[in-house]
């Protein structure tokens, strides 16, 4: 079983990978020209390329790219000169940390709103969270920031509407400037999760074990968490790991509307600034990390549920 | 359709309409072109003549909304029919051929599934070059994966019906059974998918467009004028809110239609009953004055209230239960049998359940009691096991948590001495190396441990009664005698009362002391165990003995079944709910429901022509039999039933040929009419003699 997910994950980043690289690779227009100039002679150009190895056929080519990417180097850009891992690395704590408190708003605000959704599903507590979470759904995460900062930065003011603190700076700013964009990110998949936690919780209690545990005169809250929680959550762990790609997604917008120097703004800028070698880095980091986030996300499974473990 | 779609389906449906209209007419409406400037004053808020306001450059920003639901809509549209296109005929054939076909277009769809699609759509669009073309064909091949997976699962679903088969087998072309069997099968999940789908496209257009990754200016999108308007925010709100809102309504309104769509095909909603809202008007129930009884249930009711009508699941139950003994109670599956027991310890679930009739545990009014007060009474004086002890236990925690669980919070043990006491509850109920148990998960034991299990967890507490809903039902023969001889143990030592829930007349013969037999939610039979079964006068109780295979049957003998099916209890026969069943019924039977009737001061069954009676054999005109005054029983009035309030052995004349006093069985062979109906020869059943020694 072990083998059989590594050998699909191996596959999988071999394709990902492949197709990271292609995309630039098989862009009309000539890197050359980007790096020489229009004005540049036809025998520099041809001289670079030899130089580059982009006369050699394309899989020639994605080997000794996907060698180079084994010791960690991904190229380093025509524009700024700064090796693309560098860049990439210096930004990466950014997009990491807004992720996790991304996921912590999602998964801390999902878990008793689906709670409690299901506790007495059609009720009118149920129908109002139920409706937030559908109107949640439908707002995209660029309307939601755009509102938040407006409420929260613009009218009243308490929060920043941009700006970046490291948390090796200060922790107290950092969390002040982590928490609205975090909050904008969680939302969407505060909706995602707690829909699906409400419907499997909803399930789970209708099973004969609470039923039981009802009968063996436990209280709603004991039963609701211990009981009914983890039998239910693992749609929601599925989610979490398959929503992460649209969290990633999300990070370059949010990062963008608020200013955070993370790896989706340094993707957006590079694509600005025709740095597709950057581009190129910030896609394959992304794209193995979520593959990779997931593959992790099955392990998690067996945690949550011993039959699986012990299959 | 209409009421099944709700309100909601139809306002987002005319809203997409609307927007949609828009779009396609934007260049014959009276509004200013949308890049044309100082059409008004520029960052005016909202007013008659520009109903969004005007931006920096004084551009009317309602036109500008319009005109951004071109893309918008556009890239929806196009980019979902392009998935479709693509998608559906893979998923299609996936679904429909499977084995190699399938493998190969799921592994490729997995490792697709497996991309953060708006990263890529992003550097696509980015290298490609950011215009209409682009983003619609990005979007749309990044949606295909999504649409394979929903049309595979679907064809898959329908490809393995009776249906397709029997076309497959008949040798129809695939093509035709594709066409004329699949295609309108997955039509409507598609239908409700296309519009999710163009919830996300657009969702993921506007991303693209707020990073200037879209369509470029001068035409304007909504992500694009959502961007745009941040910059002056604070002085200009209305340059973000306008197209904001209009995107949310338009993203929320695809994002219902498919919603509502799905639930048309979603078997859940549609196919089970739907439980309303309970009118939560409780269940008239009559002044009763408990006797002296451990468990007292008096005229108990609980009726469902669902959009088919009102399901009477228990319908005016009452019996009596002292220490030590053991009732049980018989019937088909869906008599009410169950729900019976769910609802003495109300464990019904929350909406739709009115609860009526009294319960009284030692002299205390169950009923009357708050759901803490329950609490303190569940687990401590009343316990139940259920049937299946595969889904009795909790899978993901371990069988020591489970156990020492009402030990702690009941008794208040702590965590160690809890766990002590719960090896040596398993100890009790016969688990070897409890110890090692109590580390173990529900899924590593066998059904009968599992039980086992179950049975230590009801006791732990030291119960007065033990509630056992067919706690043999699901376990192996071998396995069955066992738990059964387990729970008859502990009911000894322990001096508790047991109420077995049993369809097993074999067991309920071995086991009880009283029977109940229940159809379609009534006590239809009730007496002392030996009573009911030498001298049964209600047909159904007959009938369920008949349908007990014997070992002494020859081979190869026909195995006697109760014709026809459990009523449906939304729509009960009129009279004897039992009658469309029953080979003796006559038209009293249609047309009036019989009460209980008294055979002796315990044994109580409902029925106008009891077998083994001169009732049973009566004049075969109904009328006339209904009008011969002493051969008519006399009915024992409802909810005084109880033992307790039967004052007299016998209220009224017994229906003649009876023997009260049991001298004789009454057998057909003894009122000698047995011919008028089928054989009735009574089964050889074991009966409480015969179980005496086996060992009680």
């Amino acid at each position: 079983m072990i083998l059989h997910r590594l050998v699909r994950l191996l596959v999988v980043l071999l394709v990902v990978t492949f197709l990271s690289f292609a995309l630039l690779a098989l862009l009309p227009g000539d890197p050359t020209t980007q790096i020489l100039g229009v004005s540049a002679t036809e025998e520099a150009r041809a001289q670079l390329r030899q130089e580059l190895g982009l006369d050699d056929p394309l899989f020639v080519r994605y080997a000794a790219w996907l060698g180079a990417l084994f010791t960690g180097d991904l190229g380093t850009s025509y524009i700024t000169s700064v090796p693309v891992t560098e860049a990439l690395v210096e930004r990466l704590p950014v997009t990491i940390e807004l992720l996790i408190a991304a996921e912590i708003v999602a998964i801390g605000l999902a878990v008793p709103i689906g709670v409690a959704a299901a506790r007495r599903a059609g009720s009118t507590t149920d129908q109002a969270l139920t409706a937030l979470c559908f109107g949640l759904l439908s707002t995209p995460v660029f309307v939601l920031g755009v509102l938040l900062i407006l409420v929260f930065a613009v009218k009243w003011q308490v929060l920043p509407a941009t700006g970046w603190t490291p948390i090796s700076l200060d922790l107290g700013w950092n969390i002040t400037s982590v928490l609205l964009p975090a909050i904008t990110l969680g939302c969407g998949q505060l909706a995602v999760y707690a829909r699906l936690l409400r419907a499997d919780m909803i399930a789970t209690l209708q099973e004969d074990y609470i039923t039981l545990a009802r009968a063996r005169g436990l209280s709603p809250r004991r039963i609701l968490w211990r009981h009914a929680l983890r039998p239910s959550a693992i749609s929601l762990i599925t989610a979490i790991g398959l929503n992460l790609g649209a969290l990633v997604g999300g990070t370059v917008i949010i990062e963008t509307l608020f200013g955070l120097p993370g790896v989706g703004r340094l993707i957006v800028d590079s694509i600005f600034s025709r740095d597709y070698l950057t581009v190129q880095g910030g896609v394959v980091l992304i794209s193995v990390g979520y593959v990779l986030v997931n593959f992790a996300v099955d392990l998690v499974y067996a945690a949550v549920d011993p039959r699986i473990r012990h299959a | 359709m209409r009421r099944r779609l709700g309100k909601g389906f139809w306002i987002a449906s005319g809203w997409i309409g609307l927007v949609l209209a828009a779009a396609v007419l934007a260049d014959l409406l009276p509004l200013p072109g949308y890049d044309e400037t100082l059409v008004g004053p520029p960052q005016a808020g909202p007013s008659l003549a520009h109903p969004f306001g005007t931006d920096g450059l004084g551009r009317d920003v309602f036109s500008r909304v319009v005109y951004g639901a071109r893309v918008s809509l556009g890239v929806g549209i196009g980019a979902v029919l392009l998935g479709l296109l693509i998608g559906a005929p893979l998923g299609l054939l996936a679904g429909y051929r499977g084995k190699a076909t399938d493998a190969v277009i799921m592994a490729v769809n997995d490792i697709a599934l497996a991309f953060p699609a708006l990263v890529f759509a992003l550097a696509v669009v980015a290298f490609a070059g950011a215009n209409l073309r682009n983003v619609l064909i990005v979007l749309g091949v990044l949606g295909v994966p999504a649409w394979t997976r929903l049309v595979r699962g679907t064809t898959m679903a329908f490809a393995g019906r009776e249906f397709v088969l029997a076309a497959r087998a008949l040798g129809v072309r695939d093509r035709r059974i594709l066409w004329r069997e699949i295609v309108p099968n997955v039509s409507v999940p598609a239908a409700s998918y296309a519009f999710l789908g163009m919830a996300v496209v657009i969702v993921a257009e506007g991303s693209l467009a707020f990073l200037g990754l879209s369509v470029q200016a001068p035409t304007p999108t909504w992500g694009g004028l959502i961007n745009e308007g941040r910059t002056i925010m604070e002085n200009a709100p209305h340059l973000v809110l306008a197209p904001a809102l209009v995107m949310f309504l338009t993203v929320l309104s695809f994002n219902v239609v498919g919603d509502r769509l799905r639930a048309l095909t979603d078997v859940r909603q549609s196919g089970l009953e739907h439980v309303r809202r309970a009118a939560a008007q409780p269940l008239p129930t009559a002044p009763h004055t408990p006797g002296g009884q451990l468990l007292q249930v008096a005229d108990l009711r609980t009726h469902f209230v669902t959009e088919r009508g009102v399901v009477k699941a228990v319908d005016g139950v009452s019996f009596t239960l002292e220490r030590g003994r053991t009732l049980a109670v018989v019937g088909e599956s869906g008599s009410g049998k169950s729900m019976l027991i769910r609802s003495i310890l109300d464990l019904l679930p929350g909406a739709g359940v009115v609860r009526g009739g009294k319960v009284y545990l030692d002299g205390d009014d169950l009923t009357g009691f708050s759901p803490k007060e329950m609490r303190q009474v569940l687990g401590t004086r009343l316990a139940a096991v259920f049937q299946d002890p595969m889904t009795a236990l909790n899978p993901v925690r371990t069988i020591g948590t489970q156990v020492a669980e009402p030990l702690r919070v009941h008794l208040g043990l702590s965590g160690k001495r809890a766990r002590a006491h719960a090896a040596v509850l398993l100890a009790s109920v016969g688990i070897p190396e409890p110890e090692r148990v109590l580390r173990r998960y529900p899924h590593q034991l066998s059904g009968g441990m599992r039980q086992r299990v179950t049975i230590a967890m009801a006791l732990s507490c030291g119960p007065d009664v033990l509630f056992a809903d067919e706690p043999t039902t699901a376990l192996d023969v071998t396995v069955q005698d066992q738990v059964l001889r387990l729970i008859h143990r502990q009911r000894q030592e322990r001096n508790m009362a047991t109420v077995l829930v049993s369809h097993d007349l074999a067991v309920v013969a071995e086991w009880a002391d009283e029977v109940i037999v229940m159809y379609a939610g009534k006590v239809v039979e009730r007496g002392p165990a030996a009573d009911l079964f030498e001298r049964t006068r209600m047909p159904y109780t007959e009938a369920l003995l008949q349908s007990v295979p014997r070992l002494t049957d020859p081979a190869h003998h026909r195995l006697r079944v109760i014709t026809g099916r459990p009523p449906d209890l939304a729509a009960l026969p009129s009279g004897c709910a039992f009658h469309p069943r029953c080979p003796y019924a006559r038209e009293r039977c249609v047309t009036e429901a019989p009460p209980l009737f008294q055979e002796t001061r315990e044994h109580l069954y409902a029925c106008w022509y009891p077998r083994g009676t001169e009732a049973a054999v009566g004049d075969p005109v109904p009328v006339a039999l209904g009008e011969s005054g002493p051969a008519d029983p006399v009915p024992v009035a409802l909810g005084e039933s109880g033992p307790a309030a039967l004052g007299e052995p016998a209220a009224g004349p017994v229906p003649a040929g009876t023997d009260r006093n049991g001298s004789e069985p009454g057998g057909p062979e003894h009122n000698g009419a047995g011919s008028a109906g089928p054989d009735l020869k009574r089964p050889e059943l074991a009966g409480p003699e015969g179980a005496d020694n086996r060992g009680r």
